[in-house]
């Protein structure tokens, strides 16, 4: 069983994320040697936090110590999962997860000022401005009137998740037809190669943390190859969004396993060139992710009020 | 190679018979059978997220006439009477709407029965529908509600929430019963009758399988019964739960470390949105976190306490495994859930055999009842505290649950219907006509 280590910098678990993206592109797997100075190169830092980074992933089992200062992979990188933000976060990371955690649960109200969060976290001013300062960024908050500021509350209430489909719906088959889309043979290889991981699991021994990695990468790719950079930058920002808020939807295992196999049909169709084919999977593959309920069932109650709800 | 064999399922349009049949099929599936379900006008969707096929009963019997606001504010003062109370305000009109679905599907269930061609049908509901017993393959009752839906002379009566303690008020309430039951009674024997079956005896809705009945009810709740249900075509299952996602709870604002109290009244009981903040106002108060489901009412919550999380949908059993209390209406399913993670239950019913369970949780001791509405914020509290504190109760429920899941009922069901379908033909519902009191059960 993989330990989670105690405390591990975050800009460390950054860099060791960007270190498994980076193997992951150049086809690297199980067993293989990692030069601290190619990677450092590759990432564009200096030998110290490769250094650093590479303890990250050997505290998470994907790497093994190999001699001195040298580290080769313990497993396929494919298969690792996403390295989660769970390293030593600064008050203010922890303040911005707090105010998005309460806004989620409708603990705290849309519109706040630096001063009413200060009282309800108990922290600095620097603190508050800091991490609404890091949601605005992420177009999770903006500036209001006064001294006021408005927290996105769209993004998660009960109808967000509805309306997010709604919006991926529109986008997506779009960035898959638009005239200068441009593939990224070595990324799709990788991909691939995770998806194919997965359709060998079982419902029993799914890895639904892979999957959730691959999923995220399967469409921030395919935003980042559409060609044009508006529509790439509206769709990634809002999978970033999306990955990073709590989520209030539960998928069964068995529809992960679906939504493997609609990605690996869709990988396919990008491959061959085949881009409206591909547009249509997606089209089919985000209205089958869409949870849709009866909003009110119960012996005797009505047909037409059972009415599902998203 | 044997081909697969396809079970339809239909389970009425309820959670908990929904659920509880996902949980058979999955077992069905694992064992190479091809289950299938068949939906109820309104109620889709929730069998393919489990990768199961639907085949949905036609559009055109949908009532589209039906007034959402009278229909909650009629539910809702329902909701506040005693069972003997509803049987006039609210089980009377239930019947009667359960009845008219039965009519209104009928016949496209025989068209779709007659192209699906299963080799069994699973019907977990609390009424018969003529198009099964003529469909000429073997049928399976899944007893949906509590152990009371089977009559016998030492159970209380069904829906009465009486003790086990035979008094007076069962003949009353069986008088009373019978007499709001009998004009929905009257039209469904019509229905039988001109399908060429003998209806079940009034008040029944639904006799006995003459294959295969599965009840849920564990051990442990159960009835000491004056004619014992015959085990050759009544099996226990002890509980029956379905795969469900992982669930990791949410972060809360505070009370991290402490226990976990779920709090569920399925869709109909969720409406009461009054009700369920003035628990919140309890809840906030007491050193514990609750996990609350408000189904589609979810925006209706503002200002929710720092211990509390609510939404519209959990994968529940996932919760209850997680959860040291389970508040519920004492629908079966919830009740059987709890017992199968040892959860001890507070039970706070407001219609059909949630008075059952509630009653048989607190005369069995594996939980408590208390009346959804007549409750100061004092006796909730004393309710939930108490139940946390009580060591004795968990570690007999502990105990329980682990006989309840090493009785694995989910795959045991499914094994046994796999059984039935390998039976020549047997007879059809023709010959069967049960009456009170379990003389043709037994």
């Amino acid at each position: 069983m993989l330990r989670e280590p105690k405390k591990a910098n975050r800009r460390h678990v950054e860099l060791a994320q960007k270190i498994l993206e980076a193997a992951n592109e150049r086809g690297m797997t199980e067993g293989e040697r990692l030069a601290e100075q190619a990677i450092a190169n590759i990432c564009n830092v200096s030998r110290t936090p490769v250094r650093k980074a590479f303890q990250v992933l050997a505290e998470r089992g994907i790497l093994l110590r190999d001699g001195e200062g040298s580290y080769r992979f313990a497993i396929d990188p494919v298969n690792a999962v996403r390295l989660e933000d769970s390293g030593d976060a600064s008050a203010d990371d922890d303040v911005r997860a707090a105010i998005l955690r309460d806004l989620a649960a409708a603990r705290i109200s849309e519109q706040q000022t630096v001063a009413s969060l200060q009282r309800r976290y108990g922290v600095t001013r620097l603190a508050v401005q800091n991490s609404l300062m890091k949601l605005s960024e992420e177009n999770l908050a903006e500036r209001g009137a006064g001294q006021q500021w408005l927290l996105k509350q769209f993004t998660v209430n009960a109808d967000s998740h509805a309306k997010s489909y709604e919006f991926r719906l529109a986008l997506e088959p779009l960035a898959l037809t638009m005239p200068d889309y441009r593939r990224d043979p070595t990324a799709m290889l990788s991909l691939r190669q995770s998806m194919l991981a997965l359709k060998a699991m079982d419902e029993m021994n799914f890895d639904r943390k892979l999957f959730l990695r691959t999923d995220m990468d399967f469409h921030i790719l395919i935003a980042k190859g559409c060609g044009n950079p508006f529509l790439a930058e509206s769709l990634i920002a809002h999978h970033t969004r999306r990955f990073s808020l709590p989520t209030n939807v539960h998928p069964g295992t068995f529809r992960l396993m679906q939504a493997n196999n609609e990605h690996i049909q869709i990988l396919e169709q990008i491959e061959r060139g085949q881009m409206g084919l591909a547009a249509d999977l997606m089209r089919v593959h985000i209205q089958l992710s869409q949870a849709v309920r009866p909003r009110l069932a119960g012996r005797g109650v009505p047909a037409s009020l059972k009415m599902t709800a998203r | 190679m044997t081909p697969e064999k396809t079970i339809a399922f239909f389970p009425e349009a309820s959670y908990g018979a929904a659920l509880n049949c996902v949980g058979i099929a999955q077992q069905l599936r694992a064992l190479g059978a091809r289950p299938v379900f068949i939906c109820h006008p309104g109620f889709s969707d929730v069998f393919a997220e489990y990768g199961f096929p639907e085949y949905h009963l036609a559009d055109e019997v949908l009532d589209g006439k039906t007034d959402w606001t009278d229909f909650i504010s009629r539910h809702q003062d329902a909701f506040r009477q005693s069972p003997y109370e509803q049987l006039e305000s609210y089980v009377r009109p239930t019947w009667d709407a359960i009845v008219d679905t039965a009519l209104a599907v009928e016949q496209p269930l025989r068209q779709l029965l007659n192209r699906l061609k299963p080799d069994a049908i699973v019907l977990d509901n609390v009424v018969m529908f003529p198009a099964i017993a003529n469909a000429g393959v073997p049928w399976i009752r899944i007893v949906s509600c509590a152990e009371t839906e089977i009559p016998d002379e030492s159970v209380p009566p069904y829906l009465s929430g009486l003790s086990a303690e035979k008094s007076a008020s069962w003949d009353d309430f069986i008088r009373e019963y019978d007499r709001v039951t009998a004009p929905a009674h009257k039209r469904f024997s019509a229905m039988m009758n001109d399908c060429g079956l003998k209806p079940p005896a009034a008040p029944l809705f639904l006799g006995p399988s003459p294959h295969l009945n599965l009840l849920l009810a564990p051990e442990i709740i159960r009835y000491s019964r004056q004619k014992p249900l015959d085990p050759s075509r009544f099996v226990f299952l002890d509980g029956c739960v379905r795969q469900e996602a992982d669930y990791q709870a949410p972060v809360f604002a505070a009370y991290n470390d402490q226990p976990l109290v779920l709090t569920s009244f399925g869709s109909l009981g969720a409406m009461d949105v009054s009700m369920i903040k003035r628990m919140l106002e309890v809840f906030a108060t007491l050193p514990f976190r609750f996990i609350v489901n408000v189904g589609p009412w979810r925006d209706e919550y503002t200002e929710v306490p720092d211990n509390v999380f609510v939404d519209s949908w959990f994968p529940q059993s996932s919760v209850v495994e997680q959860a040291s209390l389970f508040i519920h209406h004492g629908g079966n399913n919830s009740f059987c859930e709890a017992l199968y993670f040892g959860v001890p239950s507070l039970v706070m019913p407001y219609c059909w055999d949630g008075h059952d369970n509630a009653r048989r949780a607190q005369e069995t001791g594996v939980g408590r009842m208390l009346p959804r509405y007549d409750w100061q914020p004092h006796e909730l509290e004393v309710e939930i505290r108490s139940l946390l504190a009580d060591k004795a109760m968990a570690q007999r429920l502990k105990s329980n649950a682990l006989k309840m899941q090493a009785h694995a009922g989910a795959r045991l069901a499914a094994e046994k219907i796999l059984q039935v379908t390998a039976k020549p033909a047997a007879s059809s519902a023709r010959k069967n006509t049960p009456k009170r009191g379990g003389d043709s059960i037994a």
